[in-house]
């Protein structure tokens, strides 16, 4: 095909953020009150180096300026999951809830402000089902450049 | 009665698109964790089927497999299509009150036709199940990047993966006869509500691999328009199945007399 | 008189686990007996039977996708009139689930194996005879919970 070279998805400038996505099994946390062993987490960094996809501890790799979106997923079709919070180091990123436009579903989004940190360590909060409280990551996932 | 089940398909579409294949760029998961399935979150996911019979041999309860396949990093399957979706679904609401109407006023049209006109109304009108089963064919829907805002320009770094389509299953498990996979329609017009299940034959244990055609989108121009062409590729994943008897709960054996302690009259 | 009644448990087990409680309309019994049972829709629901008949228990979740089964059905007897329902579960008397972390356990129960299913034996009439009625969603500490307010009643 002759417009082949158009086509090329760009690699590393590309303007789309990295998606971090939770896939969480609802009824599992619900059932113990934890998201360990219920807790998926991957991203669409593997390309730049991200590791750990499938666990509850993925590191993304990441560069100052790059773009994270976290989004969640749930297991069951009928479940209600929804990131509630985002614990992290603020001088290093301050993830913003935002909602896509036209509906009632949230995601967060923000912008690495730091080059070459080392482990940046965070906790997610979910809400899940119609459970008031939130349950919180007990192991961490991580940022690092 | 059993549960119905779920295999998710979650594929990093950029990814598979960049390197031409869904290996390693796939993640499989279902609801069978308990039920002994391994592998959750992987490319290498075996679901557990587990079969009962009764004392006759025939086969107890009937197993259903369900494949909902997700793109990773997209805007999720909880979200309807921006505001083109949301458009689409108004008028399809209008259209369906009108075929109801009309239902209604036509001789020839029973009373049942209605109540699954109504029903078909109902599933449409809610978002959460029909859009979170299948994906609409893309006919007609705009470009959107990742935070559900319409791409203008015809800017293609920044748009969202849509979700990819699984148009064949097939393979040993299929061949043997274990599985009988179809592609269904649900009632939902605004989805174009097609998904892949399957009824599974538990009466022969083993292990069964069977393969899906998935279909994934690239972002191209044509002529300055924007155009998804269709990528096609394929993925493994397997089935264990077991088949185990029936047995009376309270007896652990035959039927007998429910265990009630004796009550005085009152 | 048909020789047998089923008795269906319909649980909406979000709901439920995100309440930790059958009630708030979490639960509801219905049964297909031809004689007078009471409290059809409800956790209340007493079924009416005759000796003779074969009583048949089923749990079905709501929303089809998630595990619901019947952990245990126990007749009370008179000590326990007016039974508190402790929203927690009770140490389990049945056969234990295995509690790994990972559901990796190489022999597992399988509860959709077990038929909930006895003959009515003679009942003193005009009594309900209460059960309690344990439902296990998924596994992990908080998935079993029960009510005590479903009976049979002979006339």
């Amino acid at each position: 095909m002759t417009t082949k070279p158009r086509l090329r998805e760009t690699g590393a400038a590309a303007k789309r953020p990295i998606s971090i996505t939770a896939v969480v099994d609802c009824v599992g946390a619900l059932a113990s009150h934890s998201v360990h062993g219920h807790l998926y987490l991957y991203d669409t960094n593997k390309a730049g180096g991200s590791t750990g996809f499938g666990t509850e501890e993925l590191r993304t790799k990441v560069r100052r300026g790059d773009q994270l979106l976290w989004n969640v997923l749930a297991l069951e079709c009928e479940a209600f999951v929804s990131i509630d919070d985002i614990v992290i180091d603020r001088d290093v990123i301050e993830p913003e809830r935002k909602i896509y436009p036209g509906t009632d579903v949230a995601y967060w989004i923000g912008t690495v402000k730091k080059d070459d940190v080392q482990s940046v360590p965070y906790q997610i909060k979910f809400k899940v089902g119609t459970r008031t409280d939130p349950i919180t990551t007990t192991l961490s996932p991580a940022l690092f450049g | 009665m059993p549960q119905q089940l779920a295999v998710i398909v979650l594929v990093d579409v950029g990814n598979a698109l960049e390197s031409q294949t869904l290996n390693g760029n796939t993640y499989l998961f279902d609801n069978m964790k308990l039920q002994g399935s391994q592998n959750q979150g992987t490319g290498d996911l075996v679901t557990a089927i587990n079969g009962s019979y009764w004392q006759d041999g025939s086969q107890a309860s009937e197993q259903v497999l369900n494949w909902l396949p997700y793109s990773l990093g997209s805007i999720p399957p909880t979200v309807p299509r921006g505001y083109e979706a949301e458009r689409a679904r108004q008028t399809d609401e209008q259209a369906l009150a009108e075929l109801e109407d009309l239902a209604v006023k036509s001789s020839a049209a029973g009373v049942d036709a209605a109540a699954e006109l109504n029903r078909i109304r109902q599933s449409a009108g809610r978002r959460v199940k029909t859009t979170r089963r299948t994906r609409g064919r893309l006919s007609g829907q705009k470009v959107l990047d990742v935070t559900g805002k319409v791409v203008s320009n015809g800017g293609t770094e920044a748009h969202s993966y849509p979700a990819p389509v699984i148009t064949d299953i097939y393979g040993q498990a299929v061949d043997e006869k274990v599985i009988y996979p179809a592609e269904y329609g649900s009632p939902d017009l605004v989805t174009d509500g097609w998904y892949w299940s399957a009824t599974v034959d538990t009466s022969r244990p083993g292990t069964y691999a069977y393969t899906m055609r998935i279909q994934l989108h690239r972002l191209v121009q044509q002529g300055g328009e924007p155009l998804w062409e269709p990528v096609n590729l394929t993925c493994e994943s397997r089935i264990r199945v077991i088949t185990e008897p029936k047995r009376n709960a309270f007896t652990k054996a035959g039927l007998g007399l429910l265990p009630i302690p004796p009550r005085p009259f009152s | 008189m048909n020789p047998k009644v089923n008795i269906v448990v319909v649980v909406d087990v979000i709901g439920a686990l995100s309440d930790g409680t059958l009630r708030n309309g979490n639960l509801c019994m219905i049964d297909d007996g031809s004689l007078a049972s009471t409290g059809q829709g409800t956790p209340e629901l007493v079924t009416v039977v005759k000796p003779g008949q074969v009583v048949t228990w089923s749990a079905l979740a709501v929303d089809l996708q998630t595990p619901v089964e019947i952990k245990s059905i126990t007749f009370l007897g008179p000590d326990a009139d007016g039974g508190h329902e402790a929203e927690q579960a009770p140490p389990a008397a049945q056969a234990p689930v295995p509690h790994g972390q990972d559901g990796h356990a190489d022999e597992r129960h399988n509860p959709e194996l077990d038929v909930w299913s006895g003959v009515v034996p003679y009942l003193a009439p005009g009594v309900a005879h209460p059960y309690r009625l344990e439902v296990q969603m998924y596994e992990g500490e908080y998935s079993t919970l029960h009510i005590e307010s479903p009976a049979l009643m002979c006339l």
